[in-house]
Order: C-alpha cells, then structure tokens, then sequence
C-alpha cells in the first residue's frame, strides 16, 4: 500500500506490549505501511518514547506487569506532549467493563486479542488520520491565534472587552501601558470605578455607559480618564456593542492617550495664528506703504479744503469791515467754512481708517460703498490719469462678509497698479471697476484696465511675493492682496483681455449664505 | 485802448477752491471769470481776453500743463500763473519754462496770490500796449502801396535817394515823393524811428 506510504511519511505508531512474540506480530502487520514504528516492551518505557516522539497512534497492551495499560493511557492523557496521541488498547480481556474502563481513561479505540491484522491496520490507519487531522488544525489554530496575539500586542491603540457590568475581561497590553498597570491587574476591575472614579454605574452619561447597557456604538474624544495611578488624561475612545446572536455582551472599546495629538493640535493652532498675525503685518505694512507712496496725493487733497478755507476766513473778514456787513452772505460763506473742515477732517478720517491696526474683523460689507469709497480713495492718485475710474455694479450685488479694510486694500492696490499701467501706456481709456454676483456664494469684483498689460513671462509669476516689474517695486502687493482675499475665503486671480490691457478680480463671500467657497476663473 | 477791462480767469477744478477763489478775488475788486476745466476754458477763449489766468497744475482731464501748451499754439500773451500742490515744483520750473508768469503753492496766502496777480495783470497791460503799438504799425505797413513799400525797404537798408532812383529808373524827385508819403503813412519824421518801428515787427510784416 504504497499510498500509505506516501500519504504518512510523518505517521509514527508506537507499539506496546509486555510480550515480545506480540510485538514482533504486531511490528510484522504494520511495518512496511510507511510507519515509523515505535517499540516498547514496557510502561515506563512507552511514556518516554511517546513524550519524545509524539507518537499519533499508541497499540497499547492493556495487562502489564508494573505499569498496565491503564494506568500508562493517565499518565499519557496527563501530559499536555502526548495527551492527543490515539490509545488503542490491545486485550485479550473482551468484556465491557474493560472496555468502558479504557475509554473513559481517554482510549480511543480498543482491539482484541488475538487481532486480525487487517483490522489493525484498518483502525491504525484510521486514528493516524484523525490525530494527523486534529493536529493540523490545532497548529492552525495556534497559528491564528498567534496571529490574533500579535495583532492585539502591536496595536498602539488601548483595547477593552467588557461585560455588560462594565467588567473588564480582556485587556491587550497597549491598554496596560497606557494605563500603567499590567494587563492582569486589570482584568476583573470595573471600567468605570477604574477610569472614571464613579461606583454609581446608573450614570447614563458616563462614557461607554450606553454602549455597555443599550448596545448603542459611540465614538468621543478628549474624554478625561484615569490612570491606575490616578493621574488623568485626556483620551479618545470608540466602544462598540459586543453582539452574539443578537444579545448584547458588552462593549469592545478602543481608546488611546491624545495628549501628544493636543500639544500637536496647539502648536498647529499657535502657528496658524502667528502666520494669522503676521499676515496682519504685512498687510498693515503694505498699508502703511501704500500711503506712504500716495503722501503727496494725500497732502494735494488736504490742502484744497484748507485753500478753500483760507480763502472764505479772507472773504468773511473783508465782509466784516464793511460798515454794512451783509450777514446772510457772511453765514453762507461761514457754512462754507464748515463744510470744507467737514471735508479735510473727512480726508484724514479715511486714512486714519486705513492705516488702523489691527484690521476690524469680518463683518457684513456693501460692495457698492466700499467700492465707492475707495475710488474716492484712489483718485488722490488719479490726477495724472485723464481717463479716470468707473465703478459699474450689477442692482443686485448681495452683501459680503469680510473685512472691509483689507478688502478696501486689496482694491486700492489693484486700481492704483491698474492706473499706473495705464499712465505708462499714455491711454486715455477709464480704469473699470465692476462688481457682480457670481453664483449662489459670491461676488466678483473685477479691475479692468487698458494699459500696458501683462507680459506671459510676468503673468507666471504675478501673485508670488518679491517678484515685480516695477523698477521700484518690492513685489509684495499681489501677493498680500492674495494672502488677504484668501483670508476672507476667497480667490484672486488675472485674466487676459483680447484687446489688451489687464483684467484683475477678486471674490468674496456672500454674506449669510453657507456653502461652497467661492469658484474661481469664471468670466 | 490800454485801457482794456482786465480779468482773472481761474481754471481750477475743485469746486470749493474755485468758488472760494472767486469770492475772494470779487471782494477785492477785480472781475473774475471761473472755469471748472482746461476743456471748458479753451472752449471760451478768445484773443480779445485780457487780464490773466489762475490754473491749477494738477487737474483731471486736461492738465494746466496741456492748457498752456495749447493757449501757446494760439499765441495767447494771456500770463499765467500756476497754481501748485506739495511736490509739484518739479512741474511748475516746466510751467515757468514754456512761459509761465509764476506759480504759488497751495494752501496760500492771499497777499501773495493778490501781489502775483497784480504782476501779471500789469505784465498783461504792458505785453498788450506793445502788442497794440506792433499791430499800429503792422497796420501803417499795410496802407503803404508796393511801390511806397518797395522805397521804404530801400530806405531802411539805408540807400540814398540818388541810388534808388537809378535802381528803380525813376526821378530822384518821384522818390523824394514817395519817400514824403512814407514818412506821412508811418506817422514818423526821422528815419531812425521808422526803422526802428520797422524791425520790431519784421518777423510779422514777411
């Protein structure tokens, strides 16, 4: 039977019986079935030889002298290396209570003397299987559950199975080490007297609570728990029911330390207020820049009212040292006096406005009025520029929420590049400003002008900071404005007219409407 | 004809500055005609204004440098003064170049604007005698036949009668007569002021 041969190269069958005449037959009958046979003469002897070999089938003679058959089936049964060995017992006692003695010892079988060989190597063939069977799968099993082990041990993250009491029944050791303790310790603890101080489990909010008694799955982070020691910290956790056939059994939670995630998480939030800050900077710099480049437009625009008022304190006081003053005419002139202080005060108003630090804040901004009043703003630079600027808006232009200063820079510095470009083009042509809606969440406001244009070299590089094509140009502007629009949650871009000169918009967010940020490039 | 009615003009665009300057130039007695643009002077100009003209330097549109350039071109002898803001010096020495009287500096004070006007009205007057006197005689030049005139261009080269009756084949005694009848058209009795009179409008009379 060659297939045997084959089939159990591993197969080892060991052979026990006091009587040597036996042996022989019994050596005889199985051994060219590709067994490796085992002999002993002797109890003793088979328990050595089995402990060594892990025999998968034991022929075991039931009448011994010293140790019987009985007596060496315990003893194998006893010992975790043999006990899944098959025990056949070979006797020539042929009565029931033999029988019953033997499988309730833990044989497997039982033949009896004199065998026929062909049923011995029929029951050995068949055992051998079995345990050869039953091996395989307990390695695998072992094997899974190393597996299972292992991926327990390795999770970072803390591992709980729970009763329904909130009893700790099974604690991997990532859970042990963020708590402190050995896992050992804490089988057998209440979860919550153990991580939340409280023996009064009919809380409904403690954490895990709703999960352990109503099989509800939750999910909370930076919840306060305790560590062995006392200590607290702050943890994430998500516990999910443990369901067998639909009952509940508790709760599985998985939680883990975030005291690094919350250092990490403000120092993110530090750093995001000191780029915050120092975008303010910036901003409040380019600001004070920018009027630092408009001082002269600013001082022309002063001194018209302060002419103004100079020349009317003449008039009225020539008016005085008539005999006869003419009083109405001296009031009217007085008005006059007032409304041109009204008008310088009003100047220095808007630049004190500008040049605040920090910015106001977001709040709710009508398009048409900060763009009027930033027009005003910009024709103090406009003097030399025949064409002018035209503001156009749609009737319907919502509101935005922003910050009305920085929006107000943003739009400065775009006209005032788009007046200077178009000085330097000698074109007589408006610069266009327009506003208008643009879909559901924003408003577009567009700066168009017919000057010299943007080169496709410069275009690439338009909104980086430190570069320009202006010979005394830091290169900040663009790149500001953009910081500054993407602050109010919108965008900036350029877009090239066919007919040349430069077209720069910008969007903001409509106010009180939620949703998508602003699109961008749309025309 | 001296006597012409001088005005201030003021071209200024800024409404206050301009109806502020107004009423103080009126209260001081002098007539004034404002202008809120280059534009809208140019369009009511004439040769026949006299007196001066306040523009301001910086202004929408036309600027006060293009007015000037373009009042040039008509050759206005109006004087004007330029009216300036801080950091404007730079245009204003451009503005004296092409010919302008003077500027001052905004905010100003009125002793200085008055004084700079006052100059300028009297350059005015002086520039409009002279040009009153040129046209006299460009006029006196004119009523003189091309035979007269022929004889007068002879006698300002400062040719002897003898030689131009032998240049012209004529008597000496039918130059003696034209000579009389030049001397009589010109309103002079000495040669040295006919010639005089003469080239001062030579670059006209061509």
């Amino acid at each position: 039977m060659t297939d045997v041969v084959t089939e159990n190269p591993e197969v080892t069958v060991l052979l026990v019986d006091d009587n040597p005449q036996n042996l022989k037959v019994l050596y005889e009958t199985l051994k060219d079935k590709g067994y490796r046979l085992l002999i002993a003469n002797e109890g003793e002897k088979a328990l050595d030889l089995a402990h060594r070999h892990h025999p998968e089938v034991i022929l075991l003679d039931i009448m011994m002298p010293e140790l019987d058959g009985y007596e060496v089936c315990e003893r194998l049964k006893a010992d975790p290396e043999t006990a899944d060995s098959a025990v056949v017992f070979l006797s020539a006692l042929d009565d029931l209570q033999a029988k019953v003695k033997g499988f309730s010892l833990g044989g497997a079988d039982y033949i009896s003397k004199p065998f026929e060989s062909q049923e011995v190597i029929a029951r050995v063939k068949t055992h051998a299987r079995v345990i050869r069977l039953e091996r395989e799968m307990q390695s695998r099993n072992r094997e899974l559950q190393g597996d299972q082990t292992r991926i327990l041990n390795s999770i970072s993250e803390g591992i709980y199975g729970l009763d329904e009491q909130g009893t700790i029944e099974f604690a991997n050791p990532a859970a042990a080490r963020i708590i402190g303790c050995a896992a050992e310790e804490l089988i057998g603890r209440n979860f919550f007297e153990m991580h939340f101080a409280t023996a009064d489990t009919s809380d409904e909010h403690l954490p895990v609570m709703a999960t352990c008694r109503q099989g509800v799955a939750e999910n909370q982070r930076d919840v306060r728990m305790l560590r062995a020691d006392g200590t607290g910290f702050p943890a994430e956790y998500r516990a999910t029911p443990k369901l067998e056939d639909d009952e509940l059994h508790g709760a599985v939670v998985v939680f883990h330390d975030i005291s690094a995630e919350l250092e990490n998480e403000k120092a993110l939030e530090e750093a995001r207020a000191l780029v915050d800050e120092q975008r303010e900077q910036l901003a409040h710099t380019s600001r004070l820049t920018t009027m630092g480049e408009m001082a002269a437009g600013f001082a022309h625009e002063v001194n018209q009212p302060l002419t103004a008022i100079t020349n009317y304190a003449r008039v009225s006081k020539r008016m005085m040292a008539k005999e006869e003053p003419d009083l109405d005419l001296l009031r009217q002139t007085l008005d006059k006096i007032e409304a041109q202080s009204h008008r310088a005060s009003e100047i220095i108003r808007r630049i004190r406005k500008f040049m605040k630090k920090p910015a106001t804040g977001k709040e709710v901004v009508s398009v048409p009025a900060l763009l009027e009043d930033t027009r005003q703003f910009a024709e103090v630079d406009m003097r030399n520029n025949k064409g002018g600027i035209e503001v156009q808006f749609e009737e319907d232009v919502p509101d935005v929420l922003a910050d009305p200063i920085q929006v107000q820079q943003v739009a400065l510095n775009l006209i005032r590049n788009a007046l200077e470009a178009t000085r330097s083009a000698g074109s007589d042509a408006p610069v266009e400003v327009s506003a208008r809606r643009c879909g559901e969440h924003c408003v577009r406001i567009q700066v168009r002008d017919h000057g010299v244009g943007v080169s496709e070299q410069a275009e690439e590089m338009l909104f980086h900071p430190f570069h320009t094509t202006k010979e005394d140009g830091m290169g900040i502007g663009l790149a500001t404005c953009r910081s500054l629009i993407q602050a109010q949650g919108g965008d900036i871009g350029f877009e090239r007219p066919e007919d040349g000169g430069a077209c720069f918009y910008f969007t903001l967010p409509v106010a009180g409407v939620q949703g998508e940020p602003c699109a961008t490039g749309e025309a | 004809m001296t006597d012409i009615q001088q005005t201030v003009y003021v071209v200024e665009d800024d409404e206050a500055v301009r109806d502020s300057l107004e009423l103080l130039l009126k209260s001081d007695g002098k007539p004034v005609q404002t202008y809120e643009s280059a534009n809208a002077f140019l369009k009511d100009y004439s040769d026949q204004m006299a007196g001066c003209i306040v523009l301001d330097i910086r202004m929408p549109g036309m600027d006060g440098m293009e007015l000037q350039k373009k009042l040039n071109d008509k050759h206005s002898i109006l004087p004007i003064i330029f009216v300036t803001g801080h950091g404007d010096v730079p245009m204003a020495v451009d503005a004296m170049k092409e010919g302008a009287v003077d500027f001052i500096q905004k905010p100003y004070r009125e002793e200085a604007l008055l004084e700079k006007i006052e100059a300028a009205l009297e350059q005015d007057r002086e520039q409009r005698k002279t040009l009153d006197e040129k046209q006299e005689i460009i006029r006196r030049v004119k009523s003189l036949t091309p035979r007269e005139r022929e004889i007068m261009d002879r006698m300002i080269a400062g040719q002897a009668n003898k030689v131009i009756a032998i240049e012209l084949e004529i008597s000496q005694r039918t130059v003696e007569i034209h000579r009389s009848r030049v001397m009589h058209k010109m309103g002079t009795h000495s040669l040295a002021h006919l010639v005089r009179m003469v080239l001062s409008v030579k670059d006209l009379i061509d």
